[in-house]
């Protein structure tokens, strides 16, 4: 076992520091270090965007980096992006259009959605289904979950600024 | 699917890194972007007793445009596909990023990375060998410039890379007055082609003077001279370009798996490489089929 | 909340209650439960297809730092097998043990599992792990595995046929059909041979256990993902050899079922043994590629059909031979699936005259089971194509063909030859629909105007029934399937008048928590935010026959209005020595118990009856104290939800790509509960059953036995560009059967999916008489057919 090594992350806004092996991917520290297990693992391997988080500001797969190279940088998980007890646009029109079932991809498809809408505040439903691409849905047939984002990008715009 | 032990190390500089790769050779392997090596970690098929990661060498990433357009291993492709300056001097470049993945993909993944990486699928590696490309090799004992083609040979998942080198900088020469087609066939949006070609041609007005053709989805990168060979010459036309896609057929090292047999890829680098031309000669743009 | 002015819920889009924690990343999956003191599981599995395992080496392992045990076949003494549930007569028996057998019989059977303090180190030790395996030749296709001289997967069955069942078309009078008579006498004769994918559910969560085993109290609790938490139960007892008593099992949230969760699997033992031999909390979280080796496959059949017919359009019988590729050995349902082709294949369709035989083939694959439509797309696949081919045979519009053979809205019960009795339905009604949704006529002028333009347009209609809400348990033992059909449920009013609604349904993803509260508020007419639905939890849930599938929800639903309907009696006759009246003078309505005519004057609330009963202060004579009920529903037949859909795509026919162009469903599934769910259930349901049909398949290397498909590369799930946009029409016709007239509808919208654009494509390419018979049509398989066909 190689030794473990230090860690310091600003995680949703607050400086955590962890201890970890080498060889920890990001995804399992935020899941089992950080306790912050909206992060999730459906593959392990890239394609299914359940583990996408926000590192510094843009959309990555969690799973496919080591926990020891987010030291000095700041991630936002699904459980930051709330502003209290007040839901994200995102989050409330994922709920109010049934864009989502069984929610496991939900957490990586919410931070997705978040990051369209911040590069085009007003996708056509051809540019969410494109640039969504990445996250898999087994569920919804994703017709709602491109419904939800659209609407959350109508309310983000007109409360006049993304995440 | 978790990696087995590897010690780590994250250099802060070239020099840093090119000790590291001297000291530990062929037992280190080299994190860029990891959106390819990771997953080899993930899966235990990748096994380095040592990780250097350079992600914190923060030389080895810049886009520089005076003259031939120089790009640092490690700009990752986001960067890469929206850089001004790569789509003046190469608007295939970003035609080509954008099939790459998915944005979380992008964001992570670097030019670098991807050429040392060469996946037979990907696309960069044979892009930049129709923009005949030179890459940067540095070691703690020197560096060297390398040609795209002998880079990559006909090779997969390996380059002529050695285990102390490390690739620091892709350098494109200027292409003024072309143009150009990029296609590819890919199951699904951002998925690794079946076979993808990206042409780049110069015409005098209606005859072609230069063409270069590299194709990806086979079991190597390669150029394709029978076609190219089929356009120099020639009048840009449908003639031209229907010799050309069968050109590309001949050419192309088609294999099969269980996204489609080898007769079906070189099929389809024959219908790409007539539409890549065809989007060359009207200097569309590109995408998927 | 959404309120509705009558408390009436049924019918009304009500949010789903299970969204809040979801959305927030606060949901609780399996991966997510970790007590303290949890050690983790990971499990070796065979390399080979098909090998003797002649000894294992542990040493090493064993001596890896922070390993706590290793587990294999030898530590399963007095462990028994999970049982094949359902056994057909003549089925060879079998039996799905925790460690292959002595041998492993496919690419991923469990050979030996290792417990250590992280799932990192657990790998590790499997990497130590020496197996001496003697490979033994292996058989990956269903004729090769039937061929004289064919590697034996199961010595003890003899060969690999494991059962051949003929359904004889018995008819509505009991006797058999003439089909050899109806193929003397037809003007044509129709042939096809289909190729129907290996397919699955793959959940984007992969299964999972944390067992913890309570030494002091000798009781074991499983948190686990399973649909089926009662069956498990019984099961996991049964074969660890301790009291069904002494097992709990909870249920978290579930990331995605589709059917593969309700098998019983090897790792359900094995990780529970572990936490009884280490007297800790043992977790297991299946890796993606595990869960492509080793949760059941679905789908995989090869058929053969013919169909007769004489020159007016009209069908005059159809027999088939179904071969059933069921991978190495029999899982929780046996055949189940391929029987249900059998039982299916006849449709909307009078077809006097039917005979199919259904042979189930063992192949060194991973099991083939339970799959969200278990048999029924593979039967709407065949036959949907066979209508499609016998119109064209025929030059009868395929519309025109269907039409002409449908069974009428006045025919029900209508008895099917399949021995399926169908309730109620308006299948022309449905077509008729569906064709004026789509523009049927404008899109067949505009088909060839564009093929002139060389766009290759096709237009692929294909009905469905779908045989759902498994139900009378009298029927499923006639069947030989060792499970009731029932779902139970108990509902208890607290003395302030609010509804506890307990369970044996799993939610996992359908909104099961919300439709049910939604069922009872509008039969107790109160508000839905004083109904609580308790689920997963096996020590408070009453026991499920069938358990949870995505077409049970009506089942369910009927057991709490039928406990609901008790509670309301009790209600009335508590109610009616307060208001001291006869009881035969007082209802239960808007949530009141009142004498009925002065509603105004003498009324009693819920809350005012229900406190009154847990005082039991004055009870009427013969009515026990508190107020609560509980109903065990045993349906009096199977429901059965039908429909049309119809695919509209544009072929490339240089590159076989596919483009969707309209794709619409009419869907009928009786009574509606929520609007809003039942569409994402029908999108959800097209989205596994076109996967199927383009995309998804699991992949077998004839030389090395090998599943290529073996990562989300290779596997391809549909993205969001691969589906079209989904236009959806409701005809309702309820159900006379069940109580609210529901109908079982998580599962139909996969049924026509690939029958619709396999006569899409082929539509498309009639020029070139390309056929689609194989699923899924893949650019390349769809390319190397248009160029054999010189196009």
């Amino acid at each position: 076992m190689a030794e473990n090594m230090s860690v310091v992350i600003n995680v949703n806004g607050a400086g955590r520091e962890v201890s970890v092996e080498p060889r920890k991917t990001l995804a399992d520290a935020i899941r089992e270090d950080l306790g912050l297990t909206g992060t999730h693992l459906g593959c392990e391997h890239g394609v299914c965007g359940a583990c996408t988080i926000l590192l510094d500001g843009e959309v990555v797969r969690s799973c496919l980096m080591l926990a020891v190279q987010a030291d000095g940088a700041e991630i936002t998980t699904i459980e930051g992006i709330a502003d209290g007890d007040a839901l994200h646009p995102m989050q409330s029109a994922f709920s109010e259009y049934h864009g989502l079932q069984c929610g496991f991809c939900t957490p990586g498809m919410i931070l997705a959605g978040i990051d369209v809408v911040s590069r085009n505040p007003d996708p056509s439903p051809q540019e969410i289904r494109e640039e969504m691409g990445g996250n898999i849905c087994r569920c919804t047939g994703y017709q709602k979950i491109v419904e939800s984002v659209q609407a959350a990008a109508a309310v983000m715009s007109a409360e006049g600024g993304s995440a | 699917m978790k990696p087995a032990v590897f010690d780590y190390s994250a250099p802060e500089s070239i020099g840093e890194a090119l000790d590291l790769l001297a000291e530990h050779g062929s037992g280190a392997k080299v994190l860029a972007g990891g959106q390819s090596l990771v997953p080899m970690l993930n899966f235990r098929l990748a096994r380095p007793a040592h990780l250097i990661d350079v992600n914190g060498v923060g030389s080895l990433s810049y886009i520089s445009a005076n003259g031939a357009l120089r790009i640092g291993a490690m700009t990752r492709l986001t960067a890469l596909g929206e850089s001004g300056d790569v789509a003046g001097a190469h608007p295939v470049i970003p035609a080509a990023v954008a099939q790459i993945g998915h944005r979380a993909i992008r964001n992570r993944g670097t030019i670098g990375g991807s050429l040392a990486h060469n996946d037979p699928a990907a696309e960069l590696p044979a892009v930049l060998m129709a923009l005949d490309a030179e890459v940067t090799a540095r070691s703690a004992d020197g560096e060297r410039v390398i040609g795209m083609q002998d880079l990559i040979e006909d090779r997969l998942f390996d380059t002529t890379l050695d285990d102390t080198e490390l690739l620091t900088e892709i350098r494109i020469p200027a292409a003024a007055g072309s143009s150009f087609g990029f296609r590819e066939f890919a199951r699904r949006h951002g998925d690794f082609a079946l076979a993808g070609v990206a042409a780049v041609i110069t015409t005098d007005g209606s005859t072609i003077t230069q063409a270069a053709l590299g194709a990806f989805g086979g079991t190597h990168a390669t150029r394709l001279p029978t076609a190219e060979a089929a356009l120099v010459g020639a009048e840009a036309g449908d003639a031209a370009f229907a010799a050309a896609g069968a050109g590309a057929a001949a050419d192309f090292p088609a294999t099969s798996d269980v996204h489609g047999t080898a007769e079906y890829r070189s099929h389809l680098i024959n219908v790409l490489t007539v539409r890549a031309l065809k989007d060359a000669a009207g200097q569309a743009g590109g995408g998927n089929g | 909340m959404t309120t509705t002015q009558e408390n009436r819920w049924i019918g009304v889009s009500a949010p789903r209650r299970e969204d809040a924690p979801l959305i927030r990343g606060r949901g609780r999956y399996i991966a997510d439960i970790e007590p303290a003191g949890t050690v983790h599981m990971a499990i070796l599995r065979s390399p080979y297809a098909h090998a003797r395992i002649n000894g294992i080496d542990t040493a090493a392992a064993e001596a890896l730092d922070g390993v706590h045990c290793v587990l294999t076949a030898a530590d399963l003494e007095g462990i028994g097998d999970f049982p094949t549930i359902w056994r057909l007569p003549g089925q060879k028996e079998c039996t799905t043990p925790a460690f292959a057998p002595g041998k492993a019989r496919y690419v991923g059977e469990p050979v030996a599992a290792v417990v250590a303090d992280s799932r990192y180190l657990a790998e590790d030790a499997l990497d130590l792990l020496d197996v001496d395996y003697e490979i033994l030749d292996h058989v990956v296709d269903v004729e090769a595995a039937l061929a004289d001289g064919a590697p034996v997967i199961n010595e003890d069955m003899g060969d690999n046929t494991i059962i051949e069942y003929t359904f004889p078309g018995i008819n509505a009078l009991g006797v058999a059909g003439d089909i050899d008579g109806a193929f003397e006498e037809a003007d044509e004769i129709v042939s096809g041979r289909f190729k129907v994918g290996r397919y699955s559910g793959v959940a984007l969560e992969t299964r999972g256990h944390v067992a913890e085993w309570d030494d002091l109290r000798q009781t074991l609790t499983l948190h686990s993902g399973s649909q089926v938490a009662s069956l498990l139960r019984t099961e996991l007892a049964a074969a660890l050899g301790i009291p069904e008593t002494s097992v709990r099992i909870l249920t978290p949230n579930i990331g995605g079922a589709f059917g593969n969760q309700w098998d019983r699997y090897p790792e359900d033992i094995l990780v529970s043994l572990a936490s009884m031999k280490l007297c800790r909390p043992v977790k297991w979280i299946e890796d993606r590629r595990e869960a492509l080796q080793a949760t059941v496959h679905g789908r995989e059949q090869l058929q053969e059909w013919q169909l007769a017919a004489n020159s007016d359009g009209t069908v005059l019988g159809l027999k088939g031979r179904v071969l059933s590729d069921q991978g190495a050995h029999l899982h929780s349902v046996g055949i189940g699936p391929a029987w249900v082709t059998g039982a299916a294949a006849v449709n909307q369709y009078k077809i006097a005259n039917y005979h199919c035989d259904v042979v189930g083939v063992a192949t060194n694959k991973t099991p083939n089971s339970t799959f969200r439509g278990f048999g029924g797309p593979e039967a709407m696949f065949g036959i949907e194509r066979m209508m499609d081919k016998t119109a064209r045979r025929l030059g009868i519009d395929p519309a025109e063909l269907r039409r002409r053979n449908m069974i009428q809205a006045d025919e029900f019960p209508y008895f099917s030859p399949g021995g399926a009795v169908y309730d109620s339905g308006n299948y022309p009604a449905a077509l008729e629909k569906a064709l004026e949704a789509v523009e049927y006529d404008k899109v067949r002028e505009e088909q060839q105007s564009l093929r002139d333009q060389g766009v290759y347009r096709g237009i692929g209609i294909a009905s469905y029934i779908h045989v759902s809400g498994f139900g009378p348990s009298a029927i499923l033992g006639i069947l030989d399937y060792y499970t009731g059909g029932y779902e139970g449920s108990t509902v208890k009013i607290d003395p302030h008048g609010r509804a506890t609604l307990y369970t044996g349904m799993i939610p996992m993803g359908q909104g099961t928590e919300t439709t049910l509260a939604q069922v009872a508020a509008d039969h107790l007419e109160i508000d839905i935010a004083n109904v609580r639905v308790v689920w997963g939890d096996t020590d408070q849930t009453p026991y499920t026959g069938f358990g949870s599938a995505g077409s049970r929800s009506n089942v369910a639903a009927v057991a709490v209005i039928k406990a609901i309907e008790e509670i309301k009696a009790k209600a009335v006759r508590i109610g009616a020595g307060l208001l001291e009246a006869d009881p035969d003078d007082v209802a239960y309505a808007d949530g009141r118990i009142s004498v009925k005519g002065a509603e105004e004057m003498r009324s009693l609330s819920l809350a005012d009856v229900a406190q009154q009963a847990y005082w039991a202060h004055k009870l009427p004579e013969g009515d026990q104290p508190t107020l609560e009920a509980t109903y065990v529903y045993d349906p009096a037949n199977f429901t059965t939800a039908c429909g049309t859909h119809v695919a509209v795509v544009d072929v490339d026919i240089d590159t076989g790509k596919i483009d969707w162009v309209k794709y619409v469903v009419v869907d009928d599934a009786g009574t509606i509960i929520n609007p809003l769910l039942v569409e994402g259930q029908i999108h959800g349901a097209l989205s596994n059953g076109l996967g199927g049909a383009m995309l998804e398949e699991f992949v077998y290397d004839e030389e090395s036995g090998q599943l290529l498909s073996s990562t989300l590369m290779d596997y391809l799930v549909p993205s969001f560009t691969d589906l079209p946009d989904f236009e959806i029409h409701h005809l309702v016709t309820p159900s006379p059967h069940t109580e609210g007239g529901f109908k079982g509808m998580g599962e139909a919208g996969c049924f026509p999916a690939a029958g619709a654009l396999a006569n899409a494509v082929t539509d498309a390419l009639s020029h070139l008489g390309v056929e689609a018979d194989q699923t899924p049509v893949t650019p390349s398989r769809l390319w190397s057919l248009i160029d054999q066909a010189g196009g």
